[in-house]
């Protein structure tokens, strides 16, 4: 009886997904935009063209060079402070100062990581103003609430023995954390601190569309004046950042890990 | 140095680890405690180190109650207390010569033993700790590139550099070979017997707490069951003490037999 079910489940899921992809397309007006795009694929094949030759101008260029440093600062900056908001949230956040202390923390550690980070922009544009100062902020907030949670539970998933032998031999609390469990994490926290400035520096470049500052400030002025050929230099120099970040901490995770 | 006043010591559970103590040590006397799994050896250890606190009775460490003391007069006790465990409780990317220094963090300040972590203050120290227990080259190595037996001689050579008033074992050789386990338990003896301080050590193995101890306590169901100089102790004792117990203790406690190794240390 059972066996004779059995091979339907396939129809039934093949067909349950044929449906939602019909049900999107006719729910978007895809085909009529599909139509309509095929007589303007000449307009469209025209505006890709103007981004073909990217703005090498020294003058351009070496503006180009200042807003990837200030992408890079921001994305730096922000990481980094996320991780010492992280660590100091994350040690409350794995139980170790109580149920009272883990609580605030775990709440603290939730709205920062609920709000993405370019709603924290819009918000730290409003309350710090225009620049890079409220794109670093920003980062940092959202980050620190990602990194805090990862970073308590690794700090849950240490065994306790060898800090707690050190408590029992006399030695202070900070102490024997820092010589019983921090060598167990800290491999652990560098890597995911890693992992999330690769991410940041692709959302540094992104805030910039709000105001943030670095390249995506610029990338945003170029393409409202319609200067196709300096936004082209602009994303590759994006791409190019980010492939950068990307090869460098990967290397470093990858010691880390094996090490 | 040591006193235990009728200390009982129950689980959550109700059921008693130890019932009823009565025990002195005094000061720069070496003790083995012996006898089957459960017994209550590791409860008993943990509350002479002022890890535990007893459930009932008294305990009393160089004439203080620990349990009575301030956070901070208890975090001083327990620095002049060293401990070694059956598994070394060593962070496996510790370097060897950061584990070995841990053993004084009860006594460096705190902005020691943060600058320790940068760059270890005291390298000679380590050194002077690992050269006798044949790991002077692995200083700088990473703790989980050793060898079981390795590991338990780095967390011996921190329990040296701890330099404590009283040295608690527990069941320090039992992952060991027997070779190793011998040499572990000397150096243990010979340090104590050096400084003239109080080793208390838990041992499966009955032959090395005749041989090298100067006193033995036997324990089974939370009681002493003797409590004798290591000379005093024989195959009776040891018998009455492992009977019933699993076949693995039986066989360990045989080993026991030589009365020419008893004489040689009495």
């Amino acid at each position: 009886m059972t066996a004779g079910r059995l091979p339907y489940r396939g129809v039934l899921m093949t067909a349950g997904v044929l449906v939602a992809v019909l049900a999107g397309v006719w729910r978007l007006d895809l085909v009529p935009a599909f139509a309509e795009g095929a007589d303007s694929l000449g307009e469209l094949i025209g505006f890709l063209q103007r981004f073909a030759a990217p703005d090498l101008t020294p003058a351009f260029l070496a503006k180009v060079g200042q807003g990837a440093v200030e992408t890079l600062a921001i994305s730096l900056i922000g990481t980094l402070l996320a991780v010492v908001g992280g660590v100091a949230l994350a040690l409350p956040a794995s139980g170790r100062m109580g149920w009272p202390g883990q609580a605030a923390a775990r709440f603290c550690l939730n709205l920062l990581r609920s709000v993405p980070e370019l709603v924290w922009a819009t918000l730290t544009v409003l309350a710090a103003g225009l620049g890079p100062f409220a794109g670093t902020l920003a980062l940092a907030l959202h980050t620190a609430g990602v990194l805090g949670r990862l970073y308590a539970e690794a700090l849950e998933n240490t065994p306790p023995a060898p800090e707690a032998a050190l408590h029992e031999a006399g030695s202070g609390a900070v102490a024997a954390f820092l010589y019983g469990t921090l060598p167990a994490v800290a491999p652990q926290w560098v890597a995911y601190g890693l992992y999330r400035w690769e991410m940041n520096i692709r959302m540094a470049a992104i805030l910039g569309f709000v105001g943030a500052g670095g390249l995506g400030a610029q990338l945003y002025y170029a393409l409202s004046l319609f200067q196709e050929s300096q936004a082209a230099t602009l994303i590759i120099a994006m791409l190019v950042l980010s492939l950068l970040v990307d090869a460098m901490s990967g290397g470093l995770r990858r010691r880390l890990v094996t090490a | 140095m040591i006193s235990l006043t009728a200390v009982s010591m129950a689980h959550a559970g109700g059921r008693l680890a130890l019932d009823g103590i009565d025990l002195s040590v005094s000061a720069g006397e070496r003790v083995a405690l012996i006898g089957p799994s459960g017994a209550g050896k590791t409860t008993l250890l943990r509350l002479i180190g002022a890890s535990l606190q007893p459930t009932t009775g008294l305990l009393r460490i160089d004439g203080v109650d620990p349990w009575g003391l301030s956070a901070r007069d208890l975090q001083r006790l327990r620095a002049g207390i060293g401990k070694m465990h059956q598994t070394p409780p060593i962070p496996p990317r510790q370097r060897v010569v950061t584990a070995v220094l841990a053993g004084r963090l009860g006594q460096w300040p705190l902005w020691r033993a943060m600058a320790s972590l940068v760059y270890p203050l005291d390298i000679a120290g380590a050194r002077a700790v690992l050269e006798p227990l044949g790991l002077a080259e692995r200083l700088f190595d990473r703790c989980d590139q050793l060898s079981g037996g390795q590991l338990q001689r780095v967390a011996l050579a921190r329990l040296f550099y701890q330099q404590p008033q009283l040295e608690l074992a527990d069941e320090p050789v039992s992952a060991l070979d027997p070779a190793l386990a011998r040499a572990v338990a000397v150096a243990l003896n010979d340090d104590a017997k050096r400084r003239g301080v109080t080793l208390i050590a838990s041992l499966h193995a009955v032959e090395l707490a005749l041989s090298e101890f100067s006193r033995v306590i036997g324990l089974r169901n939370g009681r002493v069951a003797f409590d004798l100089p290591a000379g005093q102790v024989g195959q009776h004792h040891v018998e009455a003490l492992y009977a019933g117990a699993g076949a693995g203790q039986v066989a360990e406690a045989a080993k026991a037999e030589p009365r020419a190794r008893l004489t040689r240390c009495a």
